[in-house]
Parts: C-alpha cells; structure tokens; sequence
C-alpha cells in the first residue's frame, strides 16, 4: 500500500511534502489538488472521508492529513 | 436567493450539503479571502435547499453560479427549481477532469445552459535554463494605481467577460499594491500586462494581454520572460487558456507550458445568449 507522501508525489511530483508545515500556504496544494487527494486515499486505504472533512486545516501537513486518516480507521 | 454576510454561512451551505453525501458535487472551491472580498462589496447570494446549496455571484451586468450538492439527482432537482436562473444573466464554470464531468454537463444543460467556452489548465514546472529577462531594452515595470482605467479597458477588450473571470475594480487595486500586475508603457499609455497571483511555491498567470496598436514590438515576450525569471522561488506555474485560442496555447507551449488535465467547461443561460 502506498504510503501518504508518496501519494502526494504522484499527485505533485514537483513538490517535497516532507519540508512544509502548510500545504495551501505554501502553494503545494490547491483545491482542484485537494479533490484527487480525497479520492485517491478513499481508493488506495478502502475509506469514504466525510464531506465534512474535506476542510483545508485537515489537509494542512502530513500530520494532519495522517490524523485524519487514523480517525478514519486507517492503521498507522 | 439572500444576500450572504459571513464566510461562515458559505462554508456551513457546503458542510451542509455534504454530509451524508453519498456523490458530492460541486464547482465552488471558495477561498477564504476571495469571499470574504465578495461578501465586502455585497456580490455573493446563496440559498439552501434540499441536499444542496446554490450561490450567485453578482459580476459585471451578469452571475456566476455555484451549486454544491449531495449528488446529481439532488443537483438536477433543485437547480431547475431557481427561478432567478430563468430571469437573469447566468453563467457556470464546471471544473474538473474531462472524463468526470459528463454526468454534470449534462445536468446544467437540462437547466438550460448552453455550452459557451472550454478551457484549458496549464502547468509547467520550473525548469532548469530559466528564460533571461528580455536583452531588447524594453522595460517591465509594476503597474500603479494610475493604471486601473487602462487596465480595466485593455482586460475587457482582450478577454471575455463570461469565460474569464475579469477581476474587479477593487481586485485590480488589490493587485497592483502586491506587485502583481506588469506592465509595458509607451509614451505613459499600457501597451501590455502580465496579471499574476503568486502563492508559496505556485504562481498563476491570470491575464497576459498585448494592445492591439502595440503588437509585434514583443511586449508581451518581455512580459513573460521578466515574470519568469522574477518567481525563483515558485516551483510550478500554473494558467487558464481558452483552448480554441491556438495562438495562445501556441505562445504559452512556447514558455514550457503544456495541459494538465483540468478543463473548465463555461455554460450561459438563455438570458446571455439572448
């Protein structure tokens, strides 16, 4: 199973998602980008992040966006 | 629809339509600032209805629409049920890739609208070989508050209101004081600008227009090389271009750019095409 920064890569290979602490401030994603991350980690972990959390503040960093799928029962 | 007066009751409509969705769909990809700019200078309606929430956006003598919604039954139920769609001037952007918005397609044209203009995302990565700013002498300098008027009339002669999303008055003041408008002179009048938006590691090329009476001194080259090697910092570059524009996606082909996938298909209502 791929893991989170390596689906950013693939999603922004342009980008190393390891140095930033806010993804959208610092331009990496926008919110088309935020659209094909939700649906790529629905597919590659088997979830269904709820609308309500498609927010930008759970999209912020790897720890948050990890936070996030541990609250939707992805194992670590 | 009601006037909208706080970002929250915009973010709230969306969470609304959300939750539960079972296929969410959307165009409004609403950035905090930008509606909250809205709100300010009293442009932006909404309405809550079943499974969905509807917005307008007062631009110019027309609206831009934006619909979110818990899935397409849900979105072609409600959105041929708003009357102001039959009596004002309106157009929507659907965004996304090609092969993904069929099914919405679909359902805006059953409203009504008319398919008007396709365009095209572009993407280009920073290179190694940055373009030099241009040899030829020709200055690039940051526009002024003195150039508003002629900004303004040189986007709506070059662009098109429906399709491109022509910044307001108070956009282009906001722009200038960031430094984000380029601009050539000749004898004090705009020959040419380059409008961007930068944030963080991405940089977008709203506008890049050449005068008519100022074509082929290569402005506009000089526009771009100067923006080019000026974002050292940014990392992609990014631009919307009407895809029939050939001589446009030519030129931009030229710079590095090449589509990545996103389209924006811009439908208008019987009321524009009347």
């Amino acid at each position: 199973m791929k893991a989170l920064p390596e689906i950013l890569k693939e999603i922004r290979p342009e980008f190393d998602f390891t140095v930033s602490s806010d993804f959208i401030a610092d331009g990496m994603l926008d919110s088309f980008d935020l659209m094909t991350l939700v649906a790529t980690l629905d597919k590659t972990y088997g979830i269904s992040i709820q609308g309500t959390d498609i927010v930008p503040e759970n999209f912020k960093n790897l720890q948050t966006i990890g936070a996030l799928l541990r609250q939707c029962g992805v194992q670590a | 629809m009601a006037p909208v007066t706080t970002v929250a009751q915009v973010f709230d409509a969306l969470q609304g339509a959300k939750a539960g969705a079972s296929a969410f769909c959307t165009n409004f990809f609403p950035a905090h600032a930008k509606v909250q700019g809205w709100i300010d200078h009293g442009e932006l309606l909404g309405e809550l209805r079943d499974l969905s929430a509807f917005f307008l956006r007062k631009d110019r003598d027309f609206w831009h629409l934006y619909f979110c919604a818990a899935n397409v039954a849900a979105l072609q139920r409600e959105v041929s049920a708003i009357p102001s769609l039959r009596t004002e001037r309106v157009a929507v952007d659907l965004v996304g890739s090609e092969a993904v918005l069929g099914e919405l397609l679909k359902v805006v044209e059953s409203a009504g609208f008319q398919r008007y203009a396709r365009l095209l995302r572009l993407a280009r990565p920073n290179q190694s070989g940055q373009p030099q700013p241009s040899a030829d002498g020709t200055e690039v300098l940051c526009a002024d508050k003195t150039d508003c008027q002629a900004i303004t009339d040189l986007l709506e002669c070059a662009f098109d209101r429906y399709a491109d999303q022509l910044p307001m008055l108070y956009e282009i003041e906001a722009a200038i004081e960031a430094h984000q408008i380029l601009a050539v002179k000749c004898d004090r009048a705009l020959a040419a600008l380059l409008f961007f938006e930068s944030q963080g590691f991405t940089s977008t090329i709203r506008y890049w227009a050449v005068a008519e009476r100022f074509r082929s001194h290569r402005f506009g080259s000089a526009l771009m090389r100067h923006y080019l090697a000026a974002q050292s910092a940014v990392r992609r570059f990014v631009l919307w271009v009407t895809a029939d524009n050939e001589n446009a996606v030519l030129k931009y082909r030229h710079y590095g750019y090449a589509p990545d996938g996103l389209v924006d298909h811009v439908l208008v209502n019987e009321m524009i095409r009347a």
